[in-house]
């Protein structure tokens, strides 16, 4: 924690934290300072005014807050009557040429724009000129969708091309009424993190092609989750809403910040991602291809394992740590070997030095720490000489179809407990739909050992029983997440001393992350 | 000001020529932050090409290790630059507030009536070429016009229709 100071604003005193600048320091103690350009990852730019605030000791009148550090004693004015005029200024600058297009606008709900008109300006147009126009729809590639006059030149996207992705591909062209983002002509966006642009654009200038014109922002039930797109874990929000008669569906992710994990971005790949929790769902119990109630495959399943005499069981690496305990407990339970392995879900390259990981494995840490096996010898040797695979939702031909397991797999008996409907699924002769991440509440480990945890997100129509729940059903001891702790730590050394009620938003970086891991 | 930001390609790639290559060798090694040269590259490009060309642009953002829309930006915010072919006189009329106050637009309106171009345009004879400018820095005795980088000043539309007679 960083030392605290004590400051004014507008005459009442705050306590905040030193080394940030006035914009950051207040909000933390919930006072707003309206601002476009402003971005803490992107940095203070200064160009579009609207954080002019006045500070009490003798300098100019008027100080922008993004270029200014919170000081012992500062006296701090937002409310004063030229400051308010200064906020109407600028928002009347920045509407000018704007086509007040709200109704119709993506961004409406979560429009800086909008909230500081009615904030801070709530003035009637005094143009009596025509309007500028400038470019709609532009497709500025990767899904990025640009609208050239609800811009309000902020260059935030500008600045997290050269910054962030250090790709460059957008400028800011001409001057005066005429200035616009642009691309260079034939060079559109071109990298793995572009959509990001369309969650630092304060207004409706950019858009994503996936998500206009989808839904509603206010509609949207934002809640917290983390990102099963790979190793890396990025915290995201994920914005999902239940219509009328309908299902609860996810309409897009979007980044949370988590500076210990992702920062303030993610990649698109993951943004992207939310599609798999909506589509191809495994969503009925199936025996031989038939439809059956899920009570009865349940049945069906404890006597299959009951009757086996080398029962295998794979479990995925996505899966939560929580899942997994219950999971390596009714192997034991049942006597049989379980299994980790996920090799095809590493693509090599496929990673880059930012957020995306080669591994597509959310919780290979977790395995790890429950010594629970993923290596290829020990899975392929099981496999040879199982009666009875049981697949905890493992899409073993994640990265293409492995021949040499596919053979394998047509000779085995095998069980799938699945959510999605998947080509590895097809030769199982019972299958149970079960809950995918954002329908079950959990913790993971990413691969930089950063311990998070997630809760539900979505409620199904039809709920589907996440794995714990499953393994309950088929006589496991573990009722729920928080009940599959006691054990955790005690076999897992660096979990000893986790409160898994008390994991901060951020995750915690766990230590000693080599050679822990005692018991189990 | 009109929109600068249409490109015109001639198809062909672009490089300095000897002379040039030379030239920015010399230079280049002024500036600590190499971007700094994208100015004075520029110019040499609409020196030796007569106007700023996509390829120009590309090939300056090469050569200095930059990114193509940095020389965009720049380019199109600088009306100096000329992004098209211009005309044999290319007139520059300042747009900016003296000169705005002090009745450019007559000037301009003259133009589009008796020539028949607007700014950004140019002439079907290829013989003049407008422009509408920002400031030229001679706000004190507005209004101002260019004609191929020759200042005259405190215009008014006789003593422009003199001087378009001149260019006759």
């Amino acid at each position: 924690m960083a030392e605290l100071v004590k400051l004014f604003v507008n005459g009442q005193e705050v306590e905040v934290e030193s080394g940030k600048n006035l914009i950051d320091a207040l909000r933390v103690v919930g006072i707003e300072i309206p601002h476009f350009c402003y971005h803490p990852a992107l940095g203070a730019d200064g160009n579009c005014r609207m954080c002019l605030v006045g500070i009490e000791d003798g300098r100019p009148p008027l100080v922008p807050a993004c270029k200014t550090p919170v000081q012992e004693g500062m006296k701090v004015l937002l409310d004063a009557e030229h400051i308010k005029k200064i906020q109407r200024d600028v928002l009347e600058f920045e509407l000018i040429n704007h086509p007040v297009d709200c109704p119709v606008c993506d961004q409406a709900g979560e429009c800086a724009l909008q909230d500081y008109y009615m904030n801070y300006s709530l003035d009637d147009s005094r143009m009596q000129v025509a309007q500028v126009t400038k470019g709609k729809r532009m497709d500025f590639g990767c899904g990025v969708v640009h609208d050239q006059e609800r811009c309000v030149l902020c260059g935030r996207c500008v600045r997290f091309t050269r910054q962030i992705t250090k790709t460059g591909e957008l400028g800011i062209v001409n001057r005066t009424d005429a200035a616009r983002v642009s691309i260079f002509p034939g060079k559109p966006l071109n990298n793995r993190y572009a959509l990001n642009i369309v969650d630092i654009c304060p207004v409706g200038a950019m858009t994503s092609s996936d998500f206009r014109f989808r839904q509603r922002v206010w509609f949207l039930k934002k809640d917290p989750g983390i990102c099963h797109g790979c190793s890396k874990g990025c915290a995201i929000y994920i914005d999902h809403h239940r219509e009328k008669y309908k299902d609860d569906v996810i309409y897009r992710y979007r980044a949370r910040t988590n500076l210990n994990v992702n920062g303030y971005f993610i990649c698109d790949d993951g943004r992207l991602s939310y599609a798999g929790e909506n589509e191809n769902r495994q969503t009925s119990a199936l025996a031989d291809g038939a439809v059956i109630g899920f009570d009865e495959g349940i049945e069906l399943v404890r006597e299959r394992l009951d009757r086996a005499r080398k029962p295998l069981m794979l479990i995925s690496p996505d899966c939560s740590l929580e899942q997994m305990w219950a999971v390596q407990r009714i192997a034991t339970l049942y006597g049989a070997e379980l299994s980790g392995y996920s090799d095809n879900y590493i693509i090599d390259g496929d990673g880059d030095e930012y957020l995306i990981n080669d591994d597509k494995a959310a919780n290979r840490r977790g395995l790890e720490l429950l010594e629970i096996d993923f290596s290829r010898a020990q899975f392929l040797t099981g496999l040879q000489h199982t009666d009875l695979l049981v697949n905890f939702n493992n899409d073993l031909f994640f990265g293409g179809v492995d021949e040499e397991l596919k053979s394998l797999l047509d000779k085995t008996q095998s069980i799938a407990v699945c959510s999605h409907q998947l080509q590895v699924y097809e030769s199982a002769s019972i299958v149970l739909p079960t809950a995918s991440y954002s329908e079950y509440g959990g913790t993971i480990i990413n691969e930089d050992n950063v311990l998070q945890r997630f809760e539900k997100a979505l409620f199904k129509n039809e709920d589907p029983k996440d794995v714990l729940e499953i393994t309950r059903l088929l006589g496991g001891a573990i009722n729920d997440a928080p009940h599959a702790w006691p054990g955790i730590k005690q076999s897992v050394a660096c979990l000893a001393d986790i409160d898994p009620q008390a994991i901060p938003a951020e995750g915690i970086k766990l230590q000693n992350s080599e050679d822990t891991n005692v018991g189990a | 000001m009109s929109d600068r930001s249409e490109l015109l390609s001639t198809g062909e790639p672009f490089a300095f020529d000897a002379e040039r290559d030379a030239e920015f060798e010399r230079l280049i090694v002024r500036y600590p932050i190499r971007e700094s040269m994208i100015m004075p590259a520029l110019w040499m490009a609409q020196e030796q090409q007569g106007w700023i060309s996509t390829e120009a642009i590309e090939y300056i953002a090469e050569r200095i290790g930059t990114f193509p829309a940095k020389v965009f930006e720049l380019a199109t915010f600088y009306t100096m630059y000329q992004l098209k072919p211009a005309g044999q006189y290319h007139i520059c009329v300042c747009r900016t507030l003296s000169c705005w106050l002090r009745d450019k637009q007559a000037i301009v309106d003259y133009l589009a009536e008796e020539i028949g171009i607007r700014p950004g345009q140019i002439s079907e004879d290829g013989r003049f070429s407008l422009e509408e400018v920002e400031c030229l820095g001679h706000c004190g005795t507005a209004p101002v016009v260019q004609v191929n980088g020759e200042f005259h000043e405190e215009m008014d539309l006789e003593k422009f229709k003199a001087l378009l007679a001149t260019l006759e």
